[in-house]
């Protein structure tokens, strides 16, 4: 199942590199939804007393984008449906898909933390790094793992492609919350501490670990045709 | 009684909604029932 | 050209009944007349609340509502897990899933109004951010989705079983949302809010609530049964529509 894995994250972040659609198009779209909440909310201070949410709300938005774009590749040439009539194990695909996924968001949320310190005079606070950076990793792997889930059913083919912000957003709900008030604690947003960010770490590593095994095990069976 | 319009509005929609929604299933088994043969209805 | 093995719709006329059964028709009976003491006693015997005044003859409505709200959707889950188990001959735990997500999803909208209504009269707001009215409204949005994924297309068991673990992650997902918003607001004074409010009921006030309990779960087999049929007749003149091409080719001489 890893050595699948391992080769679909592969072809994924190949299919990338070659196409760059992430680079070229997600990227810019993130950083003009960070410009968009500057224009919305008209004020510095609540730019900047909100910027963690901001940054996890584009995340949000620009992973509904990168999952379709993750699955359009399989529904061009049918290649998901190739690979299960090979009889590849689905969860395979699944946590290969997931790896690659999760890349691309580590990519898009880096991008998200610079504009974030551009354009809303976000700061770093040293005594926080360790708690944003584990914040950082488990709630892309959860996006990641949610992501590649539904966007198994609801992903990259024509007709359905509307369905998946229905059925994505209320789930990664938990992450949105979990992850905003670990960041705050982390750069000290509104006073929080970094030791009140740290359960909900707690939370995000509850969300991984129930979604990584949920998924590995529904994944089959929510793309079978 | 207080608050009569917000009281009244809930029982109404309420059992509105529910009436429409009974009947609109009603209708609708009256008339696929027509069409199908009654091996395809086990309950009757 | 040889006769279709299917009866014409002039065929099957003469059996013009219904999705109605005896059991049903009890029930539907024993339903209205629950609903018509629930409105007598809601609206009009039971007296109004020391602390709320009249705004407490809408929870014998809203109580009712989501009671049945969450065994649709309960009822949908235990179907979800009974199709998948014995997967390739029991359609009908399916369609139970389905018709009871439908009257799940109508209620759980009433109950949002209801709540709506009588938290503005109450608390003066028509919303509050706690556990339960914020995991309330997800189940909600989760079970429209649910049902969006029912009407992908694809076969009778594809349906089904896309449904059913769309249905159990919607398990998973909602208790979870539901901590992620209590741990959030418990961070915030007015979390308890809706704790705040004590209900003392008693006497007739208890005997309403009782009432529309009992009237909503008579409401809801009712529903469940009639729509459970109407979705069976669904799905059977789908295989007939498709026997019927498929004598049609082989009258062609195609097949």
């Amino acid at each position: 199942m890893f050595r699948i894995a391992r080769l679909i994250a592969a072809k994924d972040l190949r299919v990338e590199l070659r196409s760059r659609v992430v680079t070229n198009q997600v990227l810019p779209f993130a950083a003009i939804v960070m410009v968009m909440f500057a224009f919305a909310l008209n004020s510095d201070a609540v730019v900047s007393r909100v910027a963690p949410g901001l940054v996890w709300l584009a995340t949000l938005f620009s992973l509904l984008i990168l999952v379709q774009r993750s699955f359009a590749i399989e529904n061009a040439d049918g290649a998901t449906d190739a690979l299960r009539a090979a009889g590849v194990d689905p969860s395979g695909i699944f946590l290969g898909k997931a790896m690659a996924l999760a890349v691309q968001l580590a990519v898009l949320e880096l991008v998200l933390l610079v504009s974030a310190v551009v354009l809303y005079s976000t700061q770093l606070r040293v005594g926080g790094i360790v708690l944003l950076l584990v914040t950082f990793v488990a709630a892309t792997i959860g996006l990641a793992l949610v992501g590649t889930l539904y966007g198994g059913l609801a992903g990259g083919v024509r007709g359905r492609e509307t369905l998946l912000p229905l059925l994505l957003l209320p789930v990664v709900a938990p992450v949105l919350i979990g992850a905003t008030r670990a960041t705050e604690s982390a750069l000290g947003t509104g006073g929080a501490t970094v030791a009140d960010g740290w359960p909900w770490v707690g939370l995000l590593a509850v969300f991984v670990a129930l979604f990584g095994v949920g998924g590995t095990l529904a994944f089959g069976p929510l793309i079978e045709e | 009684m207080e608050d009569l319009g917000f009281i009244l509005t809930t029982y109404i929609v309420t059992f509105g909604s529910v009436a429409a929604f009974a009947f609109a299933i009603v209708r609708r088994g009256r008339r696929l029932a027509a069409q199908l043969p009654a091996k395809d209805k086990p309950w009757t | 050209m040889a006769t279709p093995d299917i009866e014409t719709p002039a065929l099957a006329a003469s059996t013009r009944a219904g999705t109605g059964t005896t059991f049903t028709r009890s029930i539907g009976l024993a339903t209205i007349v629950g609903m018509i003491a629930l409105g007598v006693f809601g609206l009009l015997l039971s007296p109004a609340d020391v602390q709320q005044s009249d705004s407490v003859r809408i929870l014998y409505i809203h109580v009712g509502t989501v009671w049945i709200a969450y065994v649709a959707f309960a009822v949908t889950a235990l179907s979800s897990v009974a199709y998948l188990w014995k997967r390739t001959t029991s359609l009908t735990w399916d369609r139970f899933a389905g018709a009871s997500a439908e009257i799940g999803v109508l209620f759980m909208a009433l109950t949002l109004l209801a709540g709506a209504l009588w938290g503005r009269l109450s608390w003066g707001k028509f919303w509050v951010w706690d556990a339960r009215v914020t995991s309330t409204a997800f189940m909600f949005v989760t079970y429209i989705g649910y049902l969006a994924v029912r009407g992908l297309g694809g076969s009778h068991h594809q349906r089904a079983r896309r449904s059913a673990v769309v249905a159990l992650l919607a398990v998973l997902e909602i208790p979870l949302v539901h901590f992620s918003v209590k741990l959030w607001r418990g961070l915030h004074q007015d979390s308890s809010v809706a704790d705040r409010t004590h209900v003392n009921l008693h006497g007739l006030m208890l005997f309403s609530l009782f009432i529309s309990l009992v009237a909503f779960t008579l409401l809801y087999v009712w529903l469940l049964m009639h729509r459970q049929r109407v979705l069976a007749m669904q799905d059977a003149i789908d295989n007939s529509g498709l026997d019927y091409a498929l004598q049609q080719r082989r009258d062609e001489g195609d097949l």
